[in-house]
């Protein structure tokens, strides 16, 4: 069983689950997330999907925090990709991972509240990020928010999945596979085997 | 109605069956093989060049039925050829996760391909260490039958010289990627070995089979037939001989024996009419994979063979072993940070292999005894799985993201198991398939000899990924679980004595003198190998076996 790919094991690992159909009815901008290039988005009017799962509160939340943790800043994000469509379904189809969702997104308004009396959508910018950058961040880390910090790695690996698993995604990381190739790929850079005088791209 | 008698029956497909069939044909045989799951087109059933969003459940498959699944590899890729209705359970305490493909070809399918020669430090291990017993064979007697099974099924590598690790007949090499490069480097200054690996995967034509295209999808089934398979290299020209009868849907329930206790034929359950149907030949061999074999035999009873047939020896079911697998360390090569995007996932992980290099000089150098080999692998992928390793959200994480894109690297160990009283399979008292057919139950935990190799592999691992400049992120806490790997061995184990084993060094059981045994359930101990080309090997020389007795037996009828 050598040779299975590292990277497909652990995702199965990972979601224990599947993900999105592509078929599947009433959605808008995931479904359309492959079907059509990259470059068209922006010319495509989505429209409004109704979450299978979250109530309309708990979606805001996931939109924002899927859009915070994967942006639009110059290339497609999670929002172009339809990754909080993907989310609602994926929680939809695996009751298994329903509690830890609706828990940590209470957990989260909560803990907003008590910290700057308002639910976290409702905050500015600046402070939604301040909330997650403790959750996020092992620098800052704050005490007794072990399960804020539980919730925001679990809703990462989801929005990780569903954007790596997009066209949009797969292009932005330029994905060599499922190409056909004449001979086997060798190393470029002959001359330099520890690849000691490589020089970062833009760096 | 006169009833038909093949020569003989074979029941699988993949390494051992697929090998069988062609062994047997070719020498003009008629041969019944069956299969207990359907027929397979690998070109309209392997879906590898699709992109994940390119299928309905973006190739994880439906999620209703995740829960019926056993592993990772039963995925939407390759729909409907993993088995769920038959069943298998175990014992307390165990742990076996255990897909299996029962569809025509087998393993052969979807198998990882590395394909090296056992040698005489495997076969030979009981009288370098003290350890359990010898292989009934020397690496001269089956130096041969390795050859030309490389030369039918194409095996890329080099000579690289290593005793351990006899060299054979190979294809060119796959090219090192600059992982391997860098990561090659970094064993050196550790001082293990880092190597092309011996991999069945074609980097040329051969034999009428299209050059690799070098996709990386290997795993999820091969569409041109560019690494070995059954499907693709035996069976075809198996029927086309007009000497095979392939029937599918045809679980093997049991052997049927004569008077004497011989094999006449086998029992199987038609999954479609869901009938029992005997099928009647001169010999039988048995080749459903490992445990499976050792399934059929053990529920084969009679008034000669209370106990399952050919188990005289009362080690039926006995020695099972498995390999370990576990990702013994990950991290980034920070070298190829920003770089463009490569196809170095060209073949999965199996380019590069550091093979044993413990205990080679002196057998009890290290603190285990034996060996295990090490797949290191890496690379632009299908998925950032590395990307739990890296802090945050937002912009600079998913710059970081596509920055380590070409850095990831792990190492896969591949460590065996010594035989062990208590690993083994029986038959389940209480609990039968859906066709009435008592299942499987296996025993089996790992003891401390693999789990010390697994402790070593963690070490030495994370010292070649320092050593070669690389950031070390961890380890998996925890091995794969038992059967994980699908290399489980030894349950019909070959040996000398009829007393302690069940076959012969022909494959051919001690107690009935037609029925031959080719899978890895032969194997006498485990190795760090892989097990699939010593199967094709030890089946290659087991058929021909069979073809000189059957057809002594022939010219003897004729002459009475």
């Amino acid at each position: 069983m050598a040779g299975q790919g590292m990277e497909r094991r652990d995702v199965l690992k990972m979601l224990a689950t599947a993900s999105i159909a592509s078929q599947f009815s009433g959605f808008s901008r995931w479904s359309f997330g492959w079907q059509h290039p990259a470059h068209n988005l922006s010319q495509i009017k989505a429209a409004k999907y109704a979450p299978r799962f979250f109530t309309p509160a708990e979606y805001a939340i996931v939109e924002r925090l899927a859009d915070l943790i994967i942006p639009s800043d110059g290339t497609p994000g999670a929002g172009e990709a339809g990754v909080s469509e993907f989310i609602d379904f994926m929680v939809w189809s695996d009751p298994t991972l329903q509690y830890s969702f609706r828990s940590g997104l209470t957990w989260l308004d909560a803990h907003s509240r008590s910290r700057h009396g308002s639910n976290w959508v409702g905050l500015d910018p600046a402070r939604q990020a301040e909330i997650l950058t403790a959750l996020a961040y092992s620098a800052h880390y704050r005490p007794a928010e072990e399960e804020g910090r539980r919730f925001f790695r679990l809703f990462r690996d989801y929005t990780v999945m569903g954007f790596y698993t997009s066209q949009i995604g797969l292009e932005q990381l330029d994905y060599p596979g499922l190409k056909v190739y004449s001979e086997s790929p060798a190393c470029p850079h002959q001359d330099d085997p520890e690849h000691r005088r490589l020089k970062e791209p833009g760096a | 109605m006169t009833r038909k008698v093949y020569d003989v029956i074979v029941i699988g497909t993949g390494a051992g069956g697929g090998m069988a069939i062609k062994t047997l044909c070719d020498a003009g045989l008629k041969v019944c093989a069956l299969n207990a799951g359907r027929r397979l087109d690998p070109a309209k059933d392997f879906r590898n060049h699709r992109m994940p969003y390119e299928m309905k459940y973006r190739g994880f498959g439906d999620p209703r039925k995740r829960s019926l699944s056993y592993g990772y590899m039963d995925n939407e890729y390759v729909e409907g050829v993993w088995e769920h209705e038959i069943t298998y359970t175990t014992g307390p305490g165990t742990e076996w996760m255990w897909p299996r493909c029962y569809a025509v070809g087998g393993k052969t399918n979807f198998w990882g391909r590395s394909s090296a020669r056992f040698s005489d430090i495997d076969f030979k291990a009981a009288t370098l260490d003290g350890f359990d017993t010898d292989w009934p064979v020397t690496y001269q007697e089956i130096e041969p039958y390795y050859g030309r099974v490389e030369r039918m099924i194409g095996v890329a590598s080099t000579v690289q010289n290593r005793p351990s690790n006899p060299d054979g007949v190979y294809l060119p090499a796959f090219k090192f990627r600059c992982l391997d490069h860098i990561l090659e480097s970094g064993a050196a200054k550790v001082g293990v070995p880092y190597l092309p690996d011996r991999i069945a995967q074609l980097t040329k034509d051969h034999e009428g089979h299209p050059a690799c295209h070098y996709c990386g999808n290997c795993t999820e089934g091969c569409d041109t037939g560019s690494f070995f398979s059954t499907p693709w290299f035996f069976l075809p020209n198996a029927e086309k001989s007009g000497n095979l009868e392939l029937r599918t849907n045809a679980l093997a329930k049991n052997i049927l024996v004569d008077g004497r206790g011989q094999a006449r034929g086998v029992a199987y359950i038609d999954r479609r009419t869901r009938k029992e149907v005997e099928v009647h030949g001169r010999a039988v061999v048995v080749a459903a994979s490992c445990v499976e074999s050792t399934r059929i035999m053990l529920n084969s009873k009679s008034r000669h063979w209370p106990n399952g047939i050919a188990n005289s020896s009362g080690q039926l079911g006995k020695n099972l072993c498995d390999h370990l697998y576990g990702n013994a360390a990950r991290g980034f090569l920070p070298q190829l940070l920003g770089q463009p995007s490569f196809p170095d996932n060209v073949s999965s992980s199996t380019i590069a292999w550091m093979p044993r290099w413990q205990n080679l000089t002196n057998p009890k150098e290290e603190k285990f005894i034996r060996g295990y080999s090490v797949y290191p692998g890496g690379g632009c992928g299908g998925f950032p799985w590395y990307h739990g390793d890296i802090e945050g959200f937002g912009s600079a994480f998913k710059r970081e993201i596509k920055r380590r894109y070409p850095t990831p690297v792990s190492f896969t160990i591949q460590a065996p198991t010594l035989r062990s009283e208590d690993n083994y399979v029986d038959i389940d008292p209480e609990v039968k398939d859906a066709y009435g057919i008592p299942v499987i139950r296996v025993h089996f935990r790992w003891h401390q000899n693999t789990m010390l190799m697994w402790d070593h592999a963690k070490h030495v691992c994370a010292e070649v990924l320092k050593a070669a400049g690389g950031e070390y992120t961890g380890a998996a806490e925890q091995p794969e679980p038992p059967g994980f790997s699908l290399h489980e061995t030894g349950t019909c184990r070959m040996g000398a004595d009829p007393r302690t084993s069940v076959t012969n060094k022909f494959g051919q059981t001690h107690d009935v003198s037609n029925l031959y045994v080719c899978d890895a359930s032969v194997f006498s101990n485990c190795t760090d190998k892989t097990t699939t080309l010593s199967i094709m090997a030890f089946t290659l020389r087991s058929c021909e076996h069979l073809v000189e007795g059957l057809r002594g037996r022939l010219n003897k009828t004729k002459e009475d």
